[in-house]
């Protein structure tokens, strides 16, 4: 399946520029993607991925080069110039109609169908393109009863019934686990087996060099190198993106943890999870893995007070507690850093300072019930310096940081609670490799400075690089508990997917 | 790896659908205890004509609101229609029938087209436009009429007719010609957004407007269409207002907006867009004309307490309503998505 | 540094708007600056702005509450029938009906904020039941002979030239602006209007937030109908109907986002200082109070749709000009490690 380049590429960029203000986003690239072949892109934060992303795909012109779609030139003054074109970019959330069926959601965009809906002959065509993929949904269901991986398989099926002849994933394994990850691959691979090209965007190095034909590292908008899979090590790839050699994961510093803090014992919840028991000692980190839907982030919402316990008990330093609401579990020290940072983590439009302090206004608060605006900048001031959070001012808008920024930013807000139990819900997701490095030291930091970590986690090598033990949960129930010394990939694996 | 078994789905549309079935059931029965004479014909007939005009509206409304937008313009509209359709028949007593309904429904859709062209166009929020064209449209027709008012008797004698005018008669129940319209409409349109692309269309322009229009869809028509035709049923609206009360005063439709958005929304048409039938509207206004026109017949409550109740009652619907939909809808998907799961890929 | 003089154009707009209409007023009549023509303007729609301060919070907080109009009609029937009734003393009576309006805001509140409806259905059937409430209460009647001192409050100035209303009003926006601005709960009501997930999930009792926003509204309605009855000196039961359009669209004007998350008191102070110039102007030049609801409904649209056209139509400009050929260096935050550049 590599590339033969004496083919001719589908879709080129020559020497492609593209200035914001006054940022140069993208320098003199040029890189040719050829249809049959994986072409994998990775860089930092900033590097120029999206920009790139957006040029292919007509939403912003560049200022100078040349786009050649099937060796001729062409002019992408919109979206849908480059789909007419056959270039259809997927991204990390779907991007798909909640209220119609999987049938609906493939076929909606096609615009030679027809006057009149022909529901039979729509749900043959769309089971025909899903067997493609080896993919069985059941075509009636409404788009908004999938999981994130099953709707993903829906905007794969959604390309090829346009015959796309580029498909840009943009980080589309971030919200999946290992298992749905292989299923994606194997509908990557038919993909390319019917002659589409296929750019691969991702921060996931392992997955990168498993799936790719081909590996191209942006650095400051700028293109480094374009190798053949088979030139290239991670670690030349990463020394690319950085610029300077680094280990990608961050090895724990030893020590030994201390007492117990929080213990459950058989906690569950109808519908979400049952019989799950666990204890976190201080100074330790447990790792969650499994499956995405094993019901990790469930269990870690009933210890937040979200969506409580039913069953079960909870013990917070020997007491048994009752945790009914965030307040409640803030106030027992228990503090919640949600997967979904941009939409339950972060308050986008309100500046660095403003996020830090959401969930501790109470303290800076004056006799007169005004808030003390000073108090809060030192409080913001201490966290940018403490964990590096790059911002050109406390004020800035958070939506306008890079994910490690925005990531930090979180970090710092819970930080700020005092916690005595942190848990982490997939923290280094959609951030770059030396902000991943960054969050993984401060995680170790915290944990030699006595807090009780819970990290739960879908990237295998963080939770085993990380975790001092590490707690495996499939379909909602308890299977495995592993030290460090027993923990293997291939272990956890078995026991989150129940193979034998 | 096989799919998974062919199981008889109930869509939440179809649950609602049933749900407010059955709360019409019990209401009538409850009533049936408190009224004497209750379910009788003649009750029948003056609930369906009642209904009619708030079932055309609330199908209007419907095809707004999922396009996640919403007109509250469509009782001004209604007033508009009705006072020109009325001054114009006064005047031109031969006009043919079908000329009077297409009259109203060219102004109504006008109307709606301004409206639909701000909306898309302008980029103004739906609720910002229509809460203008509301006052805007009110205000045009105080200044065009001059505080004269149209009279039954100044208007053609087929058009007061109307509302009598029946189909069929089954024993004692009339199904009347306004009924029929209404329930015709709503059919039509319901075959329409199922089968027709441009149906398709207003359901996803309501579930995902980024994406449709990402896809190419044109967003911007399929959302002036939509106020086109929520504007022309008003106008139909109107017509029919025209012909069953005769005297239209300039404050003529005042507050039947609130009506339209009640029916719908006790009818199932999720506010934010996207899903929700017209048959369930059609139930809706339904089940609220039912509720008005009871209470004024139970003897302990006086007509002054109709409001009242009648807004406790919507309050009601919908809570109670929500409150079973939305568990039932958590356990159809909790329990379906870990099935889905498992099946997705081999 | 950008969004700061982006918000100050909106403000700057509005007071652009202002000055317009005081011009054009002034034109039509040139006793228009005069201060008792001033403070009489104030006066005359003074509850619809003191609603409007509320109603602020309410949409800033992402809710919407339509029923104010009836629950003043409410209250003012509630102090009405109370009084003819003669059961309660007259003060009492008073009491009464404030506590009634907090009631029915308590109960749009419970609804929205406990049961997780939405609010705008709510307050739809608020505004049908509290109206027919009033109905019920004031029968087909309108009731009046308050006892002086009442009618005296809401008639004749109480501090030099200005009446309690004002009064009330004043202190009221600048609290609420106070309260928005600089108060905890005033961040939480703008971080819930803009998401209220993220809201929920960092600890703040979004609920309980709803819950007195709601009732809040209510009680102010409620305050704004007995003022309003005390300055009418006489109570119907369609007392303030339709007041509704008028309060949103102060809000609205004062450039207050109706998806919730955005604006500020100042907007809003210059909004309703337009429309009452407006429709004192109009008054004043004889057009009708009807018509006038007419051009507030057309300003309405227009303070939202001509920024658009202009920001669509500054974007198409500067789109056109082609970028000049040079490349600056690039320019990234500092970072910690220094990287070797190509």
């Amino acid at each position: 399946m590599s590339g033969l380049t004496d083919r001719v590429p589908v879709l080129e960029m020559v020497g492609v520029s593209k200035r914001f203000d006054a940022t140069q986003a993208l320098g003199g690239v040029s890189l040719a993607l050829y249809p049959g072949e994986v072409h994998a892109l990775v860089g930092e934060n900033g590097a120029g991925k999206s920009t790139l992303i957006k040029v292919m795909t007509g939403v912003h012109p560049a200022d100078e080069g040349a786009i050649l779609v099937g060796g001729e030139q062409v002019t992408l003054r919109s979206s849908a110039d480059a789909q007419r074109h056959g270039i259809a970019a997927i991204y990390q959330e779907p991007t798909i109609y909640p209220d119609l069926n999987v049938a609906e959601n493939i076929f909606m965009g096609h615009r030679d169908r027809g006057v009149a809906v022909r529901w039979r002959r729509l749900y043959r065509e769309a089971e025909a393109i899903l067997a493609r993929l080896d993919v069985h949904l059941d075509v009636r269901t409404l788009a908004s009863g999938l999981s994130v991986a099953a709707q993903q398989a829906v905007e794969i099926a959604k390309a090829m019934s346009l015959d796309v002849r580029v498909l840009i994933m943009d980080e589309p394994t971030a919200a999946l686990s290992a298992h749905e990850v292989a299923q994606l691959f194997r509908q990557v691979r038919h993909l390319t087996a019917s002659g589409v090209a296929v750019l691969f965007i991702s921060h996931r190095l392992d997955e990168v060099f498993e799936i790719a034909d081909r590996v191209t590292v942006l650095r400051d908008g700028r293109l480094i190198s374009s190798r053949p899979r088979a030139e290239v090590t991670p670690q030349r790839a990463i020394q690319d993106m950085v610029g300077r050699e680094m280990s990608e994961f961050f090895a724990r510093t030893e020590h030994r943890p201390g007492a117990l803090v929080l213990r459950v014992s058989g906690i569950g919840r109808a519908g979400s999870f049952a019989g799950v028991s666990f204890e976190v000692h201080k100074g330790e980190v447990l790792g969650l893995a499994g499956l995405v839907g094993a019901g990790r982030t469930d269990v870690a919402l009933a210890l937040f007070g979200i969506a409580p316990v039913e069953a079960g008990g909870v013990e917070l330093d020997g007491r048994p507690v009752a945790i009914r609401s965030p307040r409640e579990a803030m106030r027992h020290g228990i503090a919640y850093l949600s997967e979904d940072r941009r939409q339950l983590g972060l308050s986008l439009p309100q500046s660095l300072t403003a996020n830090i302090t959401l969930a501790t206004l109470r303290r800076y608060v004056t006799r007169l019930r005004l808030v003390d605006t000073a108090a809060e900048h030192a409080v913001a001031e201490r966290f940018r310096r403490r964990l590096s959070i790059r911002t050109p001012s406390l004020d800035t808008p958070v939506e306008r940081l890079s994910g490690g920024n925005q990531q930090k930013t979180m970090l710092a807000k819970w930080l700020n609670a005092e916690p005595t139990v942190l848990i982490l819900d997939e923290p280094t997701r959609g951030i770059d490799v030396g902000a991943k490095a960054e969050v993984h030291h401060i995680i170790d930091e915290l944990a030699r400075a006595g807090m009780a970590i819970v990290l739960i986690s879908s990237d295998l090598p963080e939770v085993l690089a990380m975790s001092d033990r590490i707690l495996v949960m499939r379909e909602g129930r308890q299977v495995g508990m592993f030290g460090r010394s027993e923990a293997t990939e291939e272990a956890i694996i078995t026991a989150a997917m129940g193979a034998a | 790896m096989s799919d998974s078994p062919a199981r008889a789905k109930v869509r939440p549309e179809r649950l609602r659908e049933l749900s407010l079935l059955a709360v019409i059931a019990v209401s009538a029965l409850v009533f049936s205890r408190l009224v004497d004479n209750y379910l009788s014909g003649s009750f029948f007939n003056r609930v369906t004509t009642s209904m009619a005009i708030t079932a055309v509206l609330a199908a209007a409304q419907t095809l707004v609101i999922l396009t996640r937008n919403i007109d509250l313009s469509v009782g001004s509209i209604v007033g508009v229609t009705a006072y020109l359709t009325g001054e114009y028949l006064a005047a031109h007593q031969t006009t043919a029938p079908l000329l009077a309904v297409g009259l109203a429904m060219l102004i109504g859709c006008a109307l709606g087209l301004l409206n639909g062209t701000l909306v898309a166009y302008g980029r103004v929020p739906a609720i910002i436009v229509t809460l203008g064209t509301l006052a805007i449209y009110r205000t045009w027709l105080i200044d065009h009429a001059k505080a004269r008012t149209i009279t039954a008797d100044s208007l053609p004698r087929w058009l007061v007719e109307f509302p009598q005018g029946t189909v069929v008669r089954l024993g004692g129940l009339d199904v009347r010609v306004v009924l029929a319209v209404a329930v015709l409409v709503i059919v039509a349109l319901q075959v329409a957004l199922g089968r027709l692309r441009w149906g398709r269309w207003v359901y996803a322009v309501g579930s995902n407007p980024d994406a449709a229009r990402q896809e190419g869809l044109p967003v911007e028509r399929i959302t002036l269409g939509a106020f086109a035709m929520c504007g022309a049923l008003s106008g139909l609206a109107g017509f029919m207002f025209l012909a069953r009360f005769g005297t239209i005063t300039v404050a003529a439709g005042q507050g039947l907006e609130l009506a339209s958005v009640a029916a719908a929304v006790v009818g199932g048409v999720s506010i934010l867009g996207g899903s929700g039938t017209l048959f369930g509207a059609l139930l809706g206004a339904l089940l609220i004309d039912l509720l008005e026109q009871s209470l004024v017949r139970v003897p302990e409550v006086s007509e002054f307490w109709r409001d009242a109740v009648l807004g406790a009652l919507i309050l009601l619907a919908i809570a109670s309503d929500l409150a079973i939909g939305k568990r039932l809808r958590r356990l159809w998907t909790s329990t379906s998505r870990r099935e889905r799961e498992a099946s997705t890929g081999g | 540094m950008a969004d700061r003089v982006l918000r100050w154009r909106a403000e700057l707009l509005l007071a652009a708007i202002l000055v317009a209409v005081v011009a054009v007023n002034l034109s039509l009549s040139p006793f228009y600056l005069r201060t008792g023509n001033f403070v009489n303007m104030f006066q005359l729609s003074i509850e619809k702005a003191i609603v409007a301060v509320i109603m602020t919070l309410v949409i800033v907080n992402g809710e919407i509450d339509l029923s104010v109009a009836s629950v003043m009609g409410f209250t003012a029937a509630v102090l009405a029938a109370l009084h003819e009734s003669g059961a309660v003393p007259f003060a009492v009576a008073v009491v009464v009906a404030l506590l009634a309006g907090a009631g029915a805001g308590l109960l749009h509140g419970l609804f929205v904020a406990r049961m997780g409806l939405p609010s705008l259905v709510v307050t739809i059937a608020g505004l049908i039941g509290f109206r027919g409430a009033a109905r019920i209460l004031t029968g087909d009647r309108s009731i009046g002979d308050f006892p002086e001192w009442f009618d005296r409050l809401g008639q004749e100035p109480l501090v030099g030239r200005f009446s309690l209303a004002f009064i009330v009003f004043v202190v009221g926006i600048v609290a609420a602006g106070v309260v928005l601005q600089r108060t905890a709960f005033g961040r939480a009501v703008y971080v819930i209007g803009n998401n209220a997930e993220v809201a929920r999930y960092s600890g703040i009792g979004v609920a309980r937030v709803k819950l007195v926003l709601l009732t809040t509204s209510g009680f102010v309605a409620g305050l704004a109908g007995v003022l309003f009855a005390a300055r009418l000196g006489s109570v119907r039961g369609n007392l303030a109907e339709g007041f509704e359009l008028d309060i949103i669209t102060m809000v609205l004007l004062g450039g207050v986002s109706i998806f919730g998350g955005s604006g500020n008191l100042v907007g809003v102070a210059l909004s309703i200082l337009i429309i009452l110039n407006l429709r004192n102007g109009l008054g004043l030049a004889n057009i009708q109070a009807t018509t006038q609801t007419g051009i507030i409904g057309a300003l309405l649209i227009a303070s939202v749709l001509v920024p658009n056209l202009v920001v669509r139509f500054g974007r198409r400009r500067r789109r056109a000009a082609p970028e000049p050929g040079e490349v600056r260096p690039i320019q990234r935050p500092a970072t910690v490690d220094t990287r070797r550049k190509e």
